[in-house]
């Protein structure tokens, strides 16, 4: 049984629960979990893996794809070279993927969701989760992987064993690439995080002008405004209300959600709210298989109509 | 700084339905409206902002069948200087093949550059890989999800990066370097019919993306395509949309909301 390089994300002193997700397809794979980690007091299972390798390193090299590669193919071109390399599809995650793939002409398959044992098969969304590709790798080597967070984190399982633990010597900055800092999102005087009904927008709400009268439905509603990164991106709506992983991870009593597709990126931050209704105007569309209601239709009709219902009495 | 900007001519299936035929070895786009990816359009206008402050020139490629002229076009309205199609009119999935053929086609066309952008993903295929594929192949400086230029001093950008959850880091990279820009990073200028229609004058080179293939094989294989599983799935509220809005508002004040 060959093993699996797990390369870990952590960010300012935790480890970040997604590791869980690489760890599982590991398992799934059949194969052993040897995890990278940097050197620190990590909150691990050292159940779930079967060799933690640390580094005697700070975490900022964790964030550098070009001296991750370096130390990445140390350790492959050693007599033994892991049969998968596993990150998680995040920032970087898919940042060092991609570059390592390159650097070491290996196959790369990103955004994993799901795993057939029989044949080997991987599965990757496209289209935002409205079809997906299963892939196979045609040549014998190595493979790399980035998995979908939330995907595989059942199969992490605790192995009955600690760990056997290593460490190797550290590494040092280069001048290609360099870490300045780390940089907070200003604060500001909205948290969507805290709001109990959030009526959330997306790109299918059609255009600016829209906005002011979902903002109108809003407050009969007493309701607070989110939305999609795309509404955000286009200046819609400030960065401060962006729900999903590059924005807030949101957990209402109400996820209201209008023209928003469902991409995994979105759900991963409001799938836990204690109810989802989605209004959209394409049956087929992802975000219905999360929802625990939904209407199929046009967002602007059906808030004009709500709020004809609402002032009406 | 003369910038090389990858640009992509994808489906917009978000309001289509998306069909999977043959035994599940095709998916029928044949039906679908096609645009440029939402990411290379940030791309672009980033390269064409710099070049605007800095001098300097943007090429336009894009891998694609012969209608990603489309797309070459677009990006010249925008700004770039001129645009090369690498024609394949088979779809590419495996990204290492992808990168592998911009790679060879960079060196044989001895093709000069102080950065190459691309989008951080495109929206058919989201594999977000091509970018840090070809950084790695040519031995290149590689950022991806870059969110903010602070600066470009010589030699060197001072960039933000976007990891989770709104934390950024700040790092710095040496030029020449590859980008992967992420969307949001500025705001792409309108484009309108008439620029296209001039930007239809300027030449577009064509080539053809087996020249640069190497073997040609693919490292991965699509073997088949499939539909999401199905999660149990939303309590659909149908009728009119008035009997809709009112059931609605029905489980508002259940969850005690409204
Ligand atoms: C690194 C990275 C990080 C990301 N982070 C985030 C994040 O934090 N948050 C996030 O949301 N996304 C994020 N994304 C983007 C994500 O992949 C999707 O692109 C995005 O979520 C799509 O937003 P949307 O659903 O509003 O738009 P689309 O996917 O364009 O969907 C629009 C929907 O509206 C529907 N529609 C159209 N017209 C109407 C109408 N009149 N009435 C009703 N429905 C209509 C359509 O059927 C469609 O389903 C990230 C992407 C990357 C690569």
């Amino acid at each position: 049984m060959g093993y699996a390089l797990i390369i870990s994300e952590v960010r300012r002193g935790v480890f970040e629960e997604r590791n869980l997700d690489a760890i599982g397809i590991a398992n799934l794979a059949g194969k052993d979990a040897y995890l990278l980690i940097p050197e620190g007091n990590y909150n691990i299972n050292g159940n779930m893996v079967d060799k933690i390798i640390k580094v005697k390193t700070e975490e900022s090299m964790f964030l550098n794809p070009l001296i991750i590669t370096g130390l990445i193919t140390k350790i492959m071109d050693s007599s033994a070279s892991p049969e998968m390399v596993i990150f998680t599809h995040s920032s970087s995650g898919i940042e060092m993927a991609s570059y390592l793939a390159g650097k070491m002409g290996l196959p790369i398959i990103t955004d994993i969701s799901g795993y057939e044992k029989n044949g080997d098969i991987f599965f990757k969304s496209y289209y935002s989760d409205k079809v997906f590709g299963q892939f196979k790798k045609t040549k014998e080597s190595p493979l790399i992987l980035t998995v979908r967070s939330g995907s595989f984190k059942d199969f992490a399982t605790d192995k009955g064993k600690q760990a056997e633990e290593t460490t190797v010597e550290g590494l040092s900055g280069i001048e290609e690439r360099s870490f300045i800092e780390y940089v907070e999102e200003e604060k500001t005087g909205v948290d969507i995080t805290k709001a109990e009904f959030l009526l959330s927008l997306g790109r299918g709400v059609g255009n600016k002008d829209e906005i002011p009268k979902f903002e109108e439905l809003a407050q009969l509603l007493k309701a607070t405004i989110s939305g999609s990164r795309p509404v955000v991106d286009k200046q819609w709506l400030p960065k401060e209300r962006q729900v999903g992983t590059s924005g807030k991870t949101v957990k209402p009593k109400v996820y209201l959600a209008m023209g928003i597709s469902g991409a995994f990126q979105h759900i991963a931050g409001m799938k836990d709210s204690e109810c989802i209704i989605a209004v959209n105007k394409d049956p087929e569309a992802p975000i219905f298989q999360y929802a625990h209601y939904g209407i199929v239709g046009d967002a602007n009709k059906i808030r004009d109509k709500l709020k004809d219902i609402i002032q009406g009495g | 700084m003369d910038i090389l900007v990858f640009v992509k001519r994808v489906a917009a299936t978000q309001e289509e339905e998306l069909r999977i035929i043959d035994d599940g070895k095709n998916i029928d786009l044949s039906k679908i409206p096609f645009k440029m990816n939402d990411w290379d359009n940030y791309a672009v206008e980033e390269a064409v902002k710099i070049v605007e402050d800095k001098g300097g020139s943007v090429t336009a490629i894009s891998i694609g069948s012969g209608e990603s002229d489309e797309v070459l076009r677009r990006a010249i309205a925008m700004g770039s200087k001129d645009g090369i199609l690498i024609e394949s009119n088979e779809t590419i999935h495996d990204p290492a093949l992808r990168a592998l053929a911009i790679y060879n086609f960079i060196k044989k066309e001895n093709m000069q550059f102080d950065a190459i952008f691309t989008g951080v993903q495109s929206e058919d295929d989201q594999f977000a890989a091509t970018g840090g594929f070809l950084a790695g192949k040519m031995g290149l400086s590689y950022a991806s999800m870059v969110i903010g230029i602070d600066a470009i001093e010589n030699g060197y950008f001072v960039l933000r990066r976007e990891l989770e959850g709104g934390l950024q880091e700040r790092i710095k990279i040496k030029t020449p370097c590859v980008l992967s820009i992420q969307s949001g990073i500025n705001e792409p200028r309108y484009v309108s019919i008439m620029g296209i229609r001039k930007a239809s004058k300027v030449e577009r080179k064509i080539m053809k993306f087996n020249d640069y293939a190497g073997s040609g094989d693919a490292v991965i294989d699509l073997i088949r395509w499939s539909y999401p599983e199905k999660k149990g799935g939303a309590t659909m509220l149908t009728g009119e949309v008035d009997a809709q809005c009112k059931e609605l508002l029905e489980i508002l004040k259940n969850k005690g909301v409204y």
